[in-house]
Protein backbone atom coordinates (compact mmCIF):
# COMPACT_ATOMS: atom_id res chain seq x y z
CA UNK A 1 0.00 0.00 0.00
CA UNK A 2 1.40 3.30 -0.92
CA UNK A 3 2.17 6.27 1.95
CA UNK A 4 2.00 8.86 1.45
CA UNK A 5 3.93 11.44 4.98
CA UNK A 6 4.91 7.84 5.75
CA UNK A 7 1.33 7.22 6.82
CA UNK A 8 -1.24 4.49 4.86
CA UNK A 9 -5.20 5.92 4.24
CA UNK A 10 -6.18 3.03 6.33
CA UNK A 11 -4.22 4.10 8.89
CA UNK A 12 -6.49 6.94 9.35
CA UNK A 13 -9.90 4.74 8.48
CA UNK A 14 -8.62 2.35 10.71
CA UNK A 15 -7.50 4.41 13.76
CA UNK A 16 -10.95 6.60 13.61
CA UNK A 17 -12.64 4.63 16.07
CA UNK A 18 -10.22 4.54 18.69
CA UNK A 19 -9.76 8.93 18.08
CA UNK A 20 -14.00 8.95 17.92
CA UNK A 21 -15.13 11.53 20.28
CA UNK A 22 -18.28 10.55 21.26
CA UNK A 23 -19.02 14.14 23.37
CA UNK A 24 -18.11 15.61 20.09
CA UNK A 25 -20.82 14.13 18.49
CA UNK A 26 -23.57 14.22 20.54
CA UNK A 27 -26.88 15.22 18.67
CA UNK A 28 -25.40 13.91 15.17
CA UNK A 29 -27.39 11.48 13.12
CA UNK A 30 -26.15 11.48 10.01
CA UNK A 31 -23.98 9.45 7.32
CA UNK A 32 -20.69 9.98 5.61
CA UNK A 33 -19.36 8.91 2.59
CA UNK A 34 -15.25 8.61 1.49
CA UNK A 35 -14.20 8.54 -2.17
CA UNK A 36 -10.45 7.68 -2.19
CA UNK A 37 -9.27 7.80 -5.47
CA UNK A 38 -7.22 3.83 -6.47
CA UNK A 39 -7.86 2.99 -2.55
CA UNK A 40 -11.88 3.03 -2.09
CA UNK A 41 -14.94 3.99 -0.28
CA UNK A 42 -16.17 3.87 3.03
CA UNK A 43 -19.00 4.91 5.11
CA UNK A 44 -18.92 6.36 8.42
CA UNK A 45 -22.00 6.28 10.37
CA UNK A 46 -22.95 8.12 13.34
CA UNK A 47 -25.49 8.01 15.63
CA UNK A 48 -26.07 7.97 19.32
CA UNK A 49 -22.89 9.48 20.03
CA UNK A 50 -21.67 6.05 18.45
CA UNK A 51 -19.61 5.74 15.33
CA UNK A 52 -19.54 2.53 12.62
CA UNK A 53 -17.28 2.56 10.01
CA UNK A 54 -17.55 0.02 6.96
CA UNK A 55 -15.47 0.14 3.78
CA UNK A 56 -17.94 -0.56 0.69
CA UNK A 57 -18.69 -1.32 -3.01
CA UNK A 58 -20.81 1.56 -3.19
CA UNK A 59 -21.67 4.61 -1.16
CA UNK A 60 -25.46 5.14 -1.26
CA UNK A 61 -27.76 6.88 1.52
CA UNK A 62 -24.76 9.31 2.92
CA UNK A 63 -25.61 12.53 3.77
CA UNK A 64 -22.62 13.83 2.58
CA UNK A 65 -19.54 12.50 0.16
CA UNK A 66 -16.13 14.08 -0.24
CA UNK A 67 -14.11 12.43 -3.04
CA UNK A 68 -9.86 13.08 -3.14
CA UNK A 69 -7.00 11.26 -4.15
CA UNK A 70 -5.08 9.38 -0.95
CA UNK A 71 -2.26 11.75 -0.72
CA UNK A 72 -5.12 14.69 0.05
CA UNK A 73 -6.60 12.52 2.45
CA UNK A 74 -3.57 11.58 4.41
CA UNK A 75 -2.19 15.23 3.70
CA UNK A 76 -5.19 16.53 5.25
CA UNK A 77 -5.43 14.47 8.14
CA UNK A 78 -1.81 14.94 8.99
CA UNK A 79 -1.87 18.53 9.00
CA UNK A 80 0.34 18.79 5.62
CA UNK A 81 -2.61 19.84 3.28
CA UNK A 82 -4.93 22.81 4.04
CA UNK A 83 -8.52 21.64 3.67
CA UNK A 84 -9.37 25.43 2.22
CA UNK A 85 -6.77 25.41 -0.28
CA UNK A 86 -7.63 21.34 -1.21
CA UNK A 87 -11.13 22.11 -1.93
CA UNK A 88 -10.74 25.57 -3.84
CA UNK A 89 -8.14 23.84 -6.08
CA UNK A 90 -10.60 21.15 -6.32
CA UNK A 91 -8.59 18.32 -5.12
CA UNK A 92 -11.73 17.98 -2.73
CA UNK A 93 -14.61 17.34 -4.12
CA UNK A 94 -17.51 17.81 -1.84
CA UNK A 95 -21.52 16.14 -3.09
CA UNK A 96 -24.57 16.89 -0.52
CA UNK A 97 -24.19 19.31 2.86
CA UNK A 98 -20.87 21.09 2.96
CA UNK A 99 -21.62 22.15 6.52
CA UNK A 100 -22.20 18.79 7.89
CA UNK A 101 -18.46 17.97 6.26
CA UNK A 102 -17.34 20.54 8.07
CA UNK A 103 -18.37 19.23 11.33
CA UNK A 104 -16.38 16.05 11.22
CA UNK A 105 -13.44 17.44 12.41
CA UNK A 106 -15.26 17.73 15.56
CA UNK A 107 -16.01 14.16 15.89
CA UNK A 108 -11.76 12.54 15.84
CA UNK A 109 -8.89 13.50 18.19
CA UNK A 110 -5.95 14.11 16.02
CA UNK A 111 -4.25 11.66 14.16
CA UNK A 112 -0.48 10.78 15.61
CA UNK A 113 1.92 10.31 13.63
CA UNK A 114 3.96 7.22 13.99
CA UNK A 115 6.94 8.34 16.44
CA UNK A 116 5.56 11.93 17.03
CA UNK A 117 6.02 12.76 20.49
CA UNK A 118 2.95 13.51 22.70
CA UNK A 119 4.00 16.49 25.35
CA UNK A 120 1.60 17.58 27.96
CA UNK A 121 0.49 21.09 26.58
CA UNK A 122 0.95 23.99 30.02
CA UNK A 123 -2.35 24.75 31.62
CA UNK A 124 -3.02 28.33 29.97
CA UNK A 125 -5.08 30.62 31.83
CA UNK A 126 -8.14 32.50 29.76
CA UNK A 127 -10.00 34.99 32.06
CA UNK A 128 -13.63 35.71 31.15
CA UNK A 129 -15.16 39.02 33.18
CA UNK A 130 -17.83 41.56 32.73
CA UNK A 131 -16.66 44.52 34.57
CA UNK A 132 -18.90 47.24 35.14
CA UNK A 133 -17.57 51.12 34.72
CA UNK A 134 -20.34 54.16 36.16
CA UNK A 135 -20.41 56.79 33.63
CA UNK A 136 -22.13 60.01 34.15
CA UNK A 137 -24.05 61.63 31.03
CA UNK A 138 -24.11 65.66 30.58
CA UNK A 139 -27.66 66.45 28.92
CA UNK A 140 -26.30 70.16 28.20
CA UNK A 141 -29.62 72.55 27.70
CA UNK A 142 -31.16 71.20 24.34
CA UNK A 143 -30.72 67.61 25.46
CA UNK A 144 -32.02 68.47 28.43
CA UNK A 145 -35.21 69.63 27.44
CA UNK A 146 -36.23 67.07 25.22
CA UNK A 147 -35.48 64.54 28.20
CA UNK A 148 -37.40 66.19 30.62
CA UNK A 149 -40.36 66.17 28.19
CA UNK A 150 -40.12 62.95 28.10
CA UNK A 151 -41.08 63.03 31.53
CA UNK A 152 -44.16 64.69 30.84
CA UNK A 153 -45.10 62.23 28.31
CA UNK A 154 -44.15 64.16 25.42
CA UNK A 155 -41.69 64.31 22.74
CA UNK A 156 -39.86 67.49 21.42
CA UNK A 157 -38.17 68.06 18.24
CA UNK A 158 -36.06 71.42 17.50
CA UNK A 159 -36.39 72.85 13.98
CA UNK A 160 -33.60 74.58 11.65
CA UNK A 161 -34.82 78.43 11.60
CA UNK A 162 -33.42 78.01 7.89
CA UNK A 163 -34.19 74.71 5.97
CA UNK A 164 -37.41 74.07 8.21
CA UNK A 165 -36.18 70.30 8.68
CA UNK A 166 -36.90 68.63 12.76
CA UNK A 167 -34.64 66.96 14.38
CA UNK A 168 -35.15 64.73 17.51
CA UNK A 169 -33.18 64.12 19.30
CA UNK A 170 -32.25 67.23 19.14
CA UNK A 171 -29.08 68.68 18.20
CA UNK A 172 -28.39 72.08 18.98
CA UNK A 173 -27.42 73.15 15.66
CA UNK A 174 -28.52 72.04 11.81
CA UNK A 175 -25.47 70.22 10.62
CA UNK A 176 -26.45 71.55 7.28
CA UNK A 177 -27.13 74.85 7.38
CA UNK A 178 -24.84 75.33 10.44
CA UNK A 179 -26.97 77.49 12.02
CA UNK A 180 -28.31 77.37 15.66
CA UNK A 181 -31.46 75.79 16.10
CA UNK A 182 -34.09 78.04 18.22
CA UNK A 183 -37.46 76.82 17.58
CA UNK A 184 -39.09 73.90 19.97
CA UNK A 185 -41.85 71.80 18.55
CA UNK A 186 -43.75 69.08 19.73
CA UNK A 187 -44.18 65.83 17.44
CA UNK A 188 -46.24 62.21 17.91
CA UNK A 189 -46.00 60.95 19.97
CA UNK A 190 -47.66 58.03 17.62
CA UNK A 191 -46.21 57.48 14.11
CA UNK A 192 -45.84 55.02 11.53
CA UNK A 193 -42.83 52.29 10.92
CA UNK A 194 -40.69 53.09 8.43
CA UNK A 195 -37.63 51.41 9.33
CA UNK A 196 -36.49 47.89 11.55
CA UNK A 197 -33.13 46.32 12.18
CA UNK A 198 -33.16 43.01 13.47
CA UNK A 199 -30.09 43.23 15.76
CA UNK A 200 -28.47 39.45 16.66
CA UNK A 201 -26.05 40.53 18.33
CA UNK A 202 -26.71 43.07 21.07
CA UNK A 203 -23.96 45.22 22.80
CA UNK A 204 -24.66 46.10 26.39
CA UNK A 205 -26.82 49.34 26.52
CA UNK A 206 -25.20 52.42 28.10
CA UNK A 207 -27.49 53.16 30.32
CA UNK A 208 -28.10 50.03 32.77
CA UNK A 209 -25.43 47.91 31.57
CA UNK A 210 -27.67 45.16 30.46
CA UNK A 211 -27.60 43.50 27.62
CA UNK A 212 -30.62 42.74 25.57
CA UNK A 213 -32.59 39.76 24.65
CA UNK A 214 -31.23 38.88 20.79
CA UNK A 215 -33.43 39.17 18.22
CA UNK A 216 -34.67 42.80 18.86
CA UNK A 217 -36.19 45.66 16.87
CA UNK A 218 -34.39 49.03 16.58
CA UNK A 219 -36.59 51.06 14.95
CA UNK A 220 -37.11 54.54 12.83
CA UNK A 221 -40.59 55.52 13.66
CA UNK A 222 -41.99 58.57 11.43
CA UNK A 223 -43.98 60.56 14.32
CA UNK A 224 -46.96 62.07 12.98
CA UNK A 225 -45.73 66.20 12.15
CA UNK A 226 -42.46 64.92 10.97
CA UNK A 227 -41.78 63.71 6.95
CA UNK A 228 -38.95 62.16 5.09
CA UNK A 229 -35.68 61.66 7.06
CA UNK A 230 -37.18 62.94 10.23
CA UNK A 231 -37.54 59.57 11.97
CA UNK A 232 -37.13 58.76 15.46
CA UNK A 233 -35.30 55.65 16.70
CA UNK A 234 -36.13 53.48 19.39
CA UNK A 235 -36.86 50.20 20.22
CA UNK A 236 -40.07 47.81 19.27
CA UNK A 237 -41.70 45.98 21.30
CA UNK A 238 -40.18 42.07 21.15
CA UNK A 239 -42.47 40.25 20.92
CA UNK A 240 -44.25 42.36 18.06
CA UNK A 241 -40.85 42.22 15.68
CA UNK A 242 -42.66 40.45 13.27
CA UNK A 243 -45.86 41.79 13.08
CA UNK A 244 -45.07 44.89 11.65
CA UNK A 245 -44.79 46.31 8.02
CA UNK A 246 -42.08 48.52 7.44
CA UNK A 247 -43.52 52.03 5.18
CA UNK A 248 -41.78 53.64 1.71
CA UNK A 249 -41.75 56.30 -0.35
CA UNK A 250 -40.93 55.63 -4.05
CA UNK A 251 -40.82 58.99 -5.84
CA UNK A 252 -44.89 59.43 -5.66
CA UNK A 253 -46.04 56.25 -4.35
CA UNK A 254 -46.33 56.03 -0.38
CA UNK A 255 -46.45 52.97 1.09
CA UNK A 256 -47.44 53.40 4.97
CA UNK A 257 -46.26 51.68 7.52
CA UNK A 258 -47.82 50.32 10.35
CA UNK A 259 -49.00 52.64 12.63
CA UNK A 260 -47.14 52.73 16.53
CA UNK A 261 -47.37 54.87 19.41
CA UNK A 262 -44.85 54.61 22.49
CA UNK A 263 -45.17 52.95 25.77
CA UNK A 264 -44.28 54.93 28.74
CA UNK A 265 -42.37 53.84 31.58
CA UNK A 266 -44.20 53.87 35.15
CA UNK A 267 -41.70 56.06 36.95
CA UNK A 268 -40.00 58.65 34.53
CA UNK A 269 -36.55 59.82 35.54
CA UNK A 270 -35.88 62.55 32.21
CA UNK A 271 -34.17 59.23 30.30
CA UNK A 272 -34.37 58.25 26.73
CA UNK A 273 -35.92 54.78 28.82
CA UNK A 274 -38.55 56.93 29.82
CA UNK A 275 -40.03 54.93 26.57
CA UNK A 276 -39.77 51.34 27.18
CA UNK A 277 -40.49 50.93 23.35
CA UNK A 278 -43.18 51.26 20.47
CA UNK A 279 -45.36 49.19 20.27
CA UNK A 280 -48.56 48.60 17.32
CA UNK A 281 -51.89 51.45 17.30
CA UNK A 282 -54.95 48.94 17.53
CA UNK B 1 -17.60 80.58 36.90
CA UNK B 2 -21.17 81.22 35.26
CA UNK B 3 -22.10 79.50 31.80
CA UNK B 4 -23.16 81.99 29.15
CA UNK B 5 -26.49 80.21 28.59
CA UNK B 6 -29.64 78.85 30.25
CA UNK B 7 -28.71 75.57 32.76
CA UNK B 8 -32.20 75.34 33.70
CA UNK B 9 -32.86 72.16 31.67
CA UNK B 10 -28.77 70.93 32.32
CA UNK B 11 -28.60 67.62 34.53
CA UNK B 12 -26.64 64.50 34.62
CA UNK B 13 -27.61 60.95 33.62
CA UNK B 14 -26.17 58.17 35.80
CA UNK B 15 -24.98 55.90 33.66
CA UNK B 16 -23.69 52.23 33.96
CA UNK B 17 -21.51 50.35 31.16
CA UNK B 18 -20.80 46.64 30.97
CA UNK B 19 -17.60 45.25 29.49
CA UNK B 20 -17.72 41.36 28.66
CA UNK B 21 -14.49 40.08 27.60
CA UNK B 22 -12.20 37.58 27.21
CA UNK B 23 -8.67 38.12 29.00
CA UNK B 24 -6.19 35.53 27.92
CA UNK B 25 -2.69 35.30 29.77
CA UNK B 26 -0.89 33.41 27.13
CA UNK B 27 2.10 31.17 27.63
CA UNK B 28 4.18 33.57 29.55
CA UNK B 29 1.73 35.11 31.77
CA UNK B 30 0.08 31.45 32.57
CA UNK B 31 3.52 30.11 33.45
CA UNK B 32 3.73 33.03 35.85
CA UNK B 33 0.02 33.02 37.50
CA UNK B 34 0.30 28.69 37.87
CA UNK B 35 3.62 29.57 39.59
CA UNK B 36 2.13 31.70 41.98
CA UNK B 37 -0.74 29.47 42.59
CA UNK B 38 0.92 26.22 43.11
CA UNK B 39 4.24 27.19 44.31
CA UNK B 40 3.57 30.51 45.73
CA UNK B 41 6.56 31.49 44.16
CA UNK B 42 7.39 34.79 41.91
CA UNK B 43 9.16 34.30 39.15
CA UNK B 44 10.18 36.83 36.55
CA UNK B 45 12.05 36.96 32.82
CA UNK B 46 15.90 38.00 32.73
CA UNK B 47 17.24 39.38 29.62
CA UNK B 48 20.33 37.42 28.41
CA UNK B 49 21.75 40.39 26.45
CA UNK B 50 21.12 43.63 28.74
CA UNK B 51 20.88 41.58 32.29
CA UNK B 52 17.53 43.30 33.23
CA UNK B 53 14.45 41.07 34.91
CA UNK B 54 10.90 41.90 34.59
CA UNK B 55 8.15 41.13 36.45
CA UNK B 56 5.63 40.25 35.17
CA UNK B 57 7.20 38.86 32.57
CA UNK B 58 6.95 39.19 29.23
CA UNK B 59 8.14 37.45 25.84
CA UNK B 60 10.32 40.02 24.54
CA UNK B 61 13.06 43.07 25.99
CA UNK B 62 11.79 46.32 25.98
CA UNK B 63 15.13 47.31 24.84
CA UNK B 64 17.03 44.71 23.53
CA UNK B 65 14.22 43.26 21.66
CA UNK B 66 15.41 39.66 22.32
CA UNK B 67 13.31 36.52 23.13
CA UNK B 68 13.28 36.32 26.68
CA UNK B 69 10.00 34.21 27.65
CA UNK B 70 12.06 31.00 28.17
CA UNK B 71 15.03 32.41 30.65
CA UNK B 72 13.46 32.23 33.83
CA UNK B 73 14.68 33.49 37.49
CA UNK B 74 12.96 33.06 40.88
CA UNK B 75 12.55 36.14 43.09
CA UNK B 76 11.99 36.52 46.61
CA UNK B 77 8.59 38.13 47.50
CA UNK B 78 10.04 40.91 48.95
CA UNK B 79 10.90 44.41 47.93
CA UNK B 80 10.45 48.12 48.24
CA UNK B 81 7.85 50.95 46.97
CA UNK B 82 9.10 52.92 44.09
CA UNK B 83 5.86 54.32 43.96
CA UNK B 84 2.41 54.49 45.12
CA UNK B 85 -0.95 56.30 44.50
CA UNK B 86 -4.00 56.86 46.73
CA UNK B 87 -7.31 55.39 45.69
CA UNK B 88 -10.52 57.38 47.06
CA UNK B 89 -12.92 56.53 45.46
CA UNK B 90 -15.42 53.81 45.44
CA UNK B 91 -16.11 51.54 42.28
CA UNK B 92 -17.16 48.19 41.68
CA UNK B 93 -14.61 47.12 39.62
CA UNK B 94 -11.83 48.13 42.31
CA UNK B 95 -10.43 45.48 44.38
CA UNK B 96 -10.50 46.92 48.16
CA UNK B 97 -13.08 50.06 49.25
CA UNK B 98 -11.58 53.29 49.53
CA UNK B 99 -9.18 54.54 50.73
CA UNK B 100 -6.35 51.94 49.74
CA UNK B 101 -3.13 52.17 48.44
CA UNK B 102 -1.97 51.00 45.28
CA UNK B 103 2.12 50.55 44.82
CA UNK B 104 4.38 49.77 42.80
CA UNK B 105 6.55 47.66 44.12
CA UNK B 106 9.95 46.47 42.37
CA UNK B 107 10.89 42.90 43.94
CA UNK B 108 14.54 42.31 44.70
CA UNK B 109 16.16 41.20 42.14
CA UNK B 110 14.29 42.46 39.83
CA UNK B 111 14.26 45.82 37.37
CA UNK B 112 10.92 46.93 36.24
CA UNK B 113 8.13 47.66 39.36
CA UNK B 114 5.03 45.67 39.66
CA UNK B 115 1.86 47.10 40.56
CA UNK B 116 -0.48 45.80 43.34
CA UNK B 117 -2.36 46.69 46.39
CA UNK B 118 -0.48 47.92 49.50
CA UNK B 119 -2.14 46.57 53.24
CA UNK B 120 -1.22 47.29 56.89
CA UNK B 121 -0.04 50.65 56.22
CA UNK B 122 -2.18 53.89 56.83
CA UNK B 123 -2.25 56.12 53.72
CA UNK B 124 -0.85 58.68 54.94
CA UNK B 125 2.09 57.04 55.97
CA UNK B 126 3.39 55.06 52.88
CA UNK B 127 6.75 56.09 51.76
CA UNK B 128 8.64 55.91 48.94
CA UNK B 129 11.65 53.33 49.66
CA UNK B 130 9.38 51.83 51.91
CA UNK B 131 10.13 47.76 52.46
CA UNK B 132 7.31 45.38 51.79
CA UNK B 133 6.68 41.96 50.96
CA UNK B 134 4.13 39.70 49.47
CA UNK B 135 1.13 37.83 51.26
CA UNK B 136 0.09 35.27 49.52
CA UNK B 137 -4.14 34.63 48.83
CA UNK B 138 -5.50 31.30 50.69
CA UNK B 139 -7.94 31.04 47.65
CA UNK B 140 -6.72 31.12 43.91
CA UNK B 141 -8.48 32.96 41.37
CA UNK B 142 -6.06 32.39 38.64
CA UNK B 143 -5.51 35.74 38.30
CA UNK B 144 -2.19 38.18 39.97
CA UNK B 145 -4.77 38.24 42.91
CA UNK B 146 -3.19 34.95 43.95
CA UNK B 147 -1.20 37.86 45.52
CA UNK B 148 -3.79 38.66 48.29
CA UNK B 149 -1.54 42.22 48.89
CA UNK B 150 1.83 43.40 50.14
CA UNK B 151 2.57 44.87 53.52
CA UNK B 152 5.53 46.28 55.40
CA UNK B 153 8.36 44.10 55.94
CA UNK B 154 9.11 44.68 59.70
Amino acid sequence: MTEYFGVKVTDIFDSMAERFRSEGARGVSRSFGYEIKDHGKWKLTIADGKMQLAQVDQLTGCDVTVSMDGKTFVGLNVGKVDGMEAFTSRKLTVKGDFALFGQTSRFFTKFILPGEKITQEQELLVLKRTISVNQRFATGPVMGKFLKALKEKQILAIKCPVCGRLQSPPREVCAICRVKNTEWVPIGPKGEMRMLEYCYYASPAPLTGETRETPYGAIGVLLDGCKDEEVFWHLLRPDQLNKVKMGIVLGDKVVHGTRLRPVWAEERTGSIDDIKYFEIDE
Amino acid sequence: MKPGFDTTDCYTIEGKLALPYTYFAGRVGSTFITTLRDKQKIMGVKCKRCNKVFVPPRQTCERCMEDIRNNWVDLKSGGEVVNFTVVRYDDRHLPRKAPFVLGMIRLEGADSPMVHILEGVDPDQVKIGMKVKAVFSPKTTNTILDIDHFEPNV
